[in-house]
Order: structure tokens, then C-alpha cells, then sequence
């Protein structure tokens, strides 16, 4: 094969244009393969993910770190990394002591506890702070990656896109989950965290179809034109159902549907208005980035936040009905109505 | 008048389960199945036999056409292993189907069962295929239709396969009150001097609710 290159390097320059093309397309492929592979490395959510957000009281469950995307967790969280776990039920706090975590498949970091009584609980975690440093292309496209588009903006606007980055990071995430049928008022909570989303209402009486209020705050005050995104899985019906030992796992295209997500700006008051279209469990994220001016070591300091609960549908007489099946009760006196006419008929002809 | 509501009487009885117990299945039974554990699932799994018309019309149908205990019996039990199996192995594997085309197809099953017992392949001069067989091959598919609604609820990462077969045994469970008064209530008319009226009128009714739940599922499929 060398040998067959340099015959065509030799003798053909058109075959010289080809290696080149080659050699330099696959340079490029090689970085970009890189470049995607960092995003993917580095830029990891943190979320409390439940199996379901609507528990019964004194019922067993979990909640689990999903340390990557709200889908896939990559990595553990260690435990000397997180500085305060805490549920708020009831009208107070308590701590989760740190012997209860487990980790899950070297991928999730989990706790399984249970419920008390009921009420509408809090669960937060927050982590210390890290550094990292970053080559400036991948901190540009780690930027654009993550959404942290008004610090792109900015480094465009400075002409610093070339610069190299060395960034703090910190995350602070919390879940909303129901217990019961009884709502508390602990779902207002701050839990007092650097940045952390706090519900304008109970999410657990807000129903698809309608829209809830967060308020963002950052050192416990509004944080105004904050970029939030908000996310959700579809319904119910949200499928996955991977087996304990790993031997099998099946997904429902149909009903797990990640969606695109809405993009949104808070207002002055920091409050940014989700829509809650359809039954389903919600993630809202936002990393707030600052640039660090005064530090030999750091040049930008990102807090991470992000809020999980989960939504249904206003239960009424009428809403208790499959969508594509005919009631029963129709069904049945319909079937009557036709059955007593065909017995007539046949009755009579005998 | 008198002696025809006395005739319209067993009618009425034949549904008097479905109407005691009517409830559609639902996002209620999704919250159920999330917080009430793998006793959820058996009940579940009865209320869906016991409210899912379809399943109960083929299985009138099939007893419509047997006169002795001993064959309704065996029947039933080749139904109750043909849905097993695809219940338990199609809900383990993860296969589904839109529930729209697995239901026509159970739709089909209960216009088939009029037909055959209004011999309806006799007219036709063919020879009616083989009825155990067919009997099997129905329950193999009402047992899709029964995955394919399992499999629409979430049933989370723990203890899928104990679900799975407490879903089943609530099927059995709800298959079971839903024949007991089937057959009794078939096995009076028997003896009814209005039974070839009443047993037309049924399988009729056979006939044209497969022609309209097929149309229906079509509907909601296309």
C-alpha cells in the first residue's frame, strides 16, 4: 500500500491532491472527534432523578444522581464532593447521612429511603466547587454545548474567543416530589444554596396544560436575564425498563421522548414561565457564568442549578378515560340495545 | 310483555359483572400500579379482563358454541395458555405493537367466533378450520393485546418479571369471575325454548361488534 502512495505521489499529482484531501480530512475528523468526545467527557448536568415523583407514605424508594444528562448518568458523584445533602417534609430539614448513598452500575449515585407521612417534599444536593482547565476551543464549544450562550456572546464581543480557560464550577440541584394525596407548603423551601430554583406554586397542583413559575435566585436574590432551559419526559407512559442484573432492557420509542426542550430568559424577578404541556417529568437547568478578574488561577466561575419534578393531569370524572376506547358503560348499553333488537327479530321469525 | 323480560332477563345478567365492575382502564390505574406494589399489578390485571369487552365477547363466543363442561374447560385453558405465552414473553422481551392493529386483530377474533358459530363457513360450503387450534392462535394474540397495554404503563426498573405474571394472574383472575357467570348463565338458556333465538341473537351481535370495534381501532390507527 506505501508503496502504491508514493508510486502515485511520484507519478500522478492528481493522486497527490487525493492523499492530501485524505490525510487532511482525516485530521480534521480526528479533531472533531475529540472536540465531541470532550463535550460529552466534561460537560455533565447533575439531577435527582426518581423513578416516579408521586409516592405513597411509608412506601420504599430512590433517588438517584444522574450525573450527565437527565437520561444517562456517566459518572458518580463521590461522596467528599458533596457538602450538603438534605429533605425538607413537613417543616423541616433534615440531613441524609452520607453512609446512605450507594452507587449504582459505577454510574449513579443513589439513595433509597422511605417516605413518611404525607406531604409535598424537597430533596437538594450540593457539591463543592472544582476547577478545571480547558484549551479554548473546547471551552468555546463546551460554551455553545451547554447553552452558556451569553458568555460566548461575550468572548465574541471581546475578541477572546482564542483565550484559554481555567473555570470553577459548582452544582446545586434539587426534586419536588408528592407523597400522597396531602400538599405541604414545603416545596416553597430555599435551601439557601449559592444558585437554586425555587417553584412560584405547588408543581403538585399545577396539571399538563397549564404553566408553572420558577423563580431563579443566585446568593439567595433574583437572578434577572438568565438563560433556564427547561426539558421533559413524556408522561406516564415513559419507558425503560432496564432489569436490575442487566440481562435485558427494552425502550419504548413511542413513549420515551426526549424533547428539545423550551429555551428561556428570566424576567427581573428572576421568574422564568415553563409550560407543562403534556403529563410527563420535568428538568429545568441553568449554568450561570461570571468571569473571574481578580485571580491568578481562575478565569470564570460557572454555578450550576437544576429542579426535577414530575406532572399529571387534573383528575376528574371525565378525565378517567382511555383516550381510544369507548367508555364501558357505552359499550355495554349499547350492546344491550342491539342485542335485545337481534333477539326480537329472531324471536318473532321462529 | 312479562315473559319477554323474563327472556331479556339473562341477558341482562350476562353483563351484570361488567357493569358492577366497570372501570375503564387508565391513568388511575398507572398511579395505582406506581404506588400499590405487585398487588396492583393482579388487580390491574383484573380489571382490565373483566372491563375488556373484547376479550370477554370471544370468550362467549367460544362457550356459546361448546355444550359440555369438559370441553369448556379445555378450551379455555388452550385460550389461557395461547395469552400466557405472549403476555409473559412479549412483555419481558419488550415487543409491542400500536395498540390500534392488535386490537383490530382482537376485533377480527370475535367477528371470526360469530361467524363460526352461526355457520357461517358451512354456507360458505369451506371447511371451518380447526377449532382448538384457532381457539390457540386467538389467545396468543388477546395475549399481545394484553402486553401491548402492560407495556403502555411504566412499570419502572425493579421486579418486571414478578410483575409481569402478578399482571397475569390478575388476567386469570378477572378471566375466571367473568366466566363463572358466563357460563351459568349460557348453560340456563340451554334450556330455554328461546335459546335459538337468543343464541343467533348473541353470535349476530358477535359479528357486527368485531365488524365495528375492527372499524373502530382502524379509525383510530389511520
Amino acid at each position: 500500500m506505501t508503496f502504491e502512495l508514493k508510486f502515485y505521489i511520484k507519478y500522478n499529482n492528481h493522486y497527490l491532491f487525493l492523499l492530501v484531501y485524505l490525510i487532511s480530512n482525516f485530521l480534521y475528523m480526528r479533531k472533531l472527534f475529540l472536540l465531541l468526545l470532550f463535550v460529552l467527557l466534561c460537560s455533565h448536568d447533575l439531577y435527582i432523578k426518581m423513578e416516579s415523583y408521586f409516592l405513597q407514605p411509608d412506601q420504599e424508594a430512590s433517588l438517584s444522581l444522574y450525573n450527565g444528562t437527565f437520561e444517562k448518568s456517566e459518572n458518580l458523584i463521590a461522596r467528599d464532593r458533596i457538602l450538603d445533602a438534605s429533605v425538607i417534609a413537613q417543616g423541616q430539614r433534615r440531613a441524609i447521612d452520607p453512609e446512605q448513598w450507594k452507587d449504582q452500575d459505577s454510574t449513579i449515585t443513589q439513595l433509597t429511603f422511605t417516605t413518611g407521612e404525607a406531604g409535598t417534599y424537597v430533596a437538594g444536593v450540593s457539591t463543592k466547587a472544582r476547577n478545571i482547565a480547558l484549551t479554548a476551543e473546547n471551552f468555546n464549544s463546551y460554551l455553545e454545548h451547554d447553552g452558556v450562550l451569553d458568555m460566548l456572546e461575550q468572548r465574541k464581543r471581546d475578541s477572546v474567543l482564542g483565550k484559554d480557560a481555567v473555570e470553577r464550577y459548582e452544582k446545586h440541584v434539587k426534586a419536588i416530589y408528592q407523597v400522597g394525596e396531602t400538599k405541604t407548603d414545603d416545596w416553597s423551601t430555599v435551601l439557601g444554596y449559592p444558585i437554586e430554583f425555587v417553584p412560584q406554586a405547588n408543581p403538585y397542583e399545577k396539571y399538563s396544560g397549564e404553566t408553572l413559575e420558577v423563580q431563579l435566585l443566585l446568593d439567595g436574590k433574583p437572578l434577572s436575564d438568565q438563560l433556564v432551559y427547561a426539558g421533559y419526559l413524556k408522561g406516564s407512559h415513559a419507558h425503560d425498563h432496564a432489569h436490575a442484573d442487566g440481562e435485558h432492557s427494552h425502550k419504548s420509542e413511542k413513549t420515551h421522548t426526549h424533547t428539545s426542550g423550551q429555551q428561556l430568559r428570566s424576567n427581573d424577578q428572576g421568574v422564568v414561565v415553563v409550560q407543562l404541556p403534556e403529563d410527563g417529568i420535568y428538568y429545568l437547568r441553568t449554568i450561570h457564568m461570571t468571569r473571574v478578574t481578580d485571580s491568578d488561577e481562575l478565569t470564570h466561575w460557572s454555578k450550576w442549578a437544576t429542579l426535577t419534578f414530575e406532572v399529571g393531569h387534573e383528575h376528574g370524572p371525565d378525565t378517567h378515560t382511555h383516550d381510544h376506547d369507548i367508555p364501558t358503560w357505552v359499550f355495554i348499553v349499547g350492546s344491550l340495545l342491539i342485542m335485545g333488537v337481534l333477539f326480537l327479530i329472531f324471536r318473532k321469525k321462529n | 310483555m312479562g315473559s319477554s323480560l323474563r327472556r331479556a332477563l339473562p341477558l341482562l345478567l350476562l353483563f351484570v359483572p361488567l357493569l358492577g365492575l366497570a372501570h375503564d382502564v387508565t391513568s388511575a390505574d398507572q398511579e395505582l400500579l406506581r404506588n400499590g406494589g405487585l398487588w396492583a399489578y393482579v388487580q390491574v390485571g383484573a380489571t382490565h379482563m373483566l372491563t375488556g369487552y373484547d376479550h370477554l365477547l370471544f370468550l362467549t363466543g367460544v362457550i356459546f358454541y361448546l355444550n359440555s363442561f369438559i370441553d369448556i374447560l379445555k378450551f379455555i385453558t388452550v385460550f389461557t395458555i395461547g395469552h400466557c405465552i405472549t403476555l409473559i414473553g412479549a412483555t419481558y422481551a419488550g415487543i409491542t405493537a400500536d395498540e390500534h392493529l392488535v386490537d383490530a386483530v382482537i376485533a377480527l377474533s370475535v367477528l371470526y367466533k360469530g361467524f363460526e358459530n352461526l355457520g357461517g363457513f358451512e354456507k360458505f360450503k369451506v371447511k371451518s378450520p380447526h377449532l382448538l387450534l384457532m381457539v390457540g392462535l386467538f389467545g396468543l394474540v388477546h395475549g399481545f393485546g394484553l402486553s401491548t397495554r402492560l407495556q403502555s404503563f411504566d412499570m419502572g426498573k425493579e421486579q418486571v418479571l414478578a410483575k409481569i405474571l402478578c399482571f397475569n394472574l390478575g388476567v386469570e383472575v378477572g378471566q375466571v369471575l367473568a366466566l363463572v357467570p358466563i357460563v351459568f348463565i349460557i348453560t340456563l338458556s340451554r334450556k330455554h325454548k328461546q335459546f335459538p333465538a337468543f343464541y343467533k341473537a348473541v353470535n349476530w351481535y358477535l359479528v357486527l361488534a368485531g365488524i365495528g370495534l375492527f372499524a373502530y381501532q382502524m379509525y383510530g390507527y389511520l
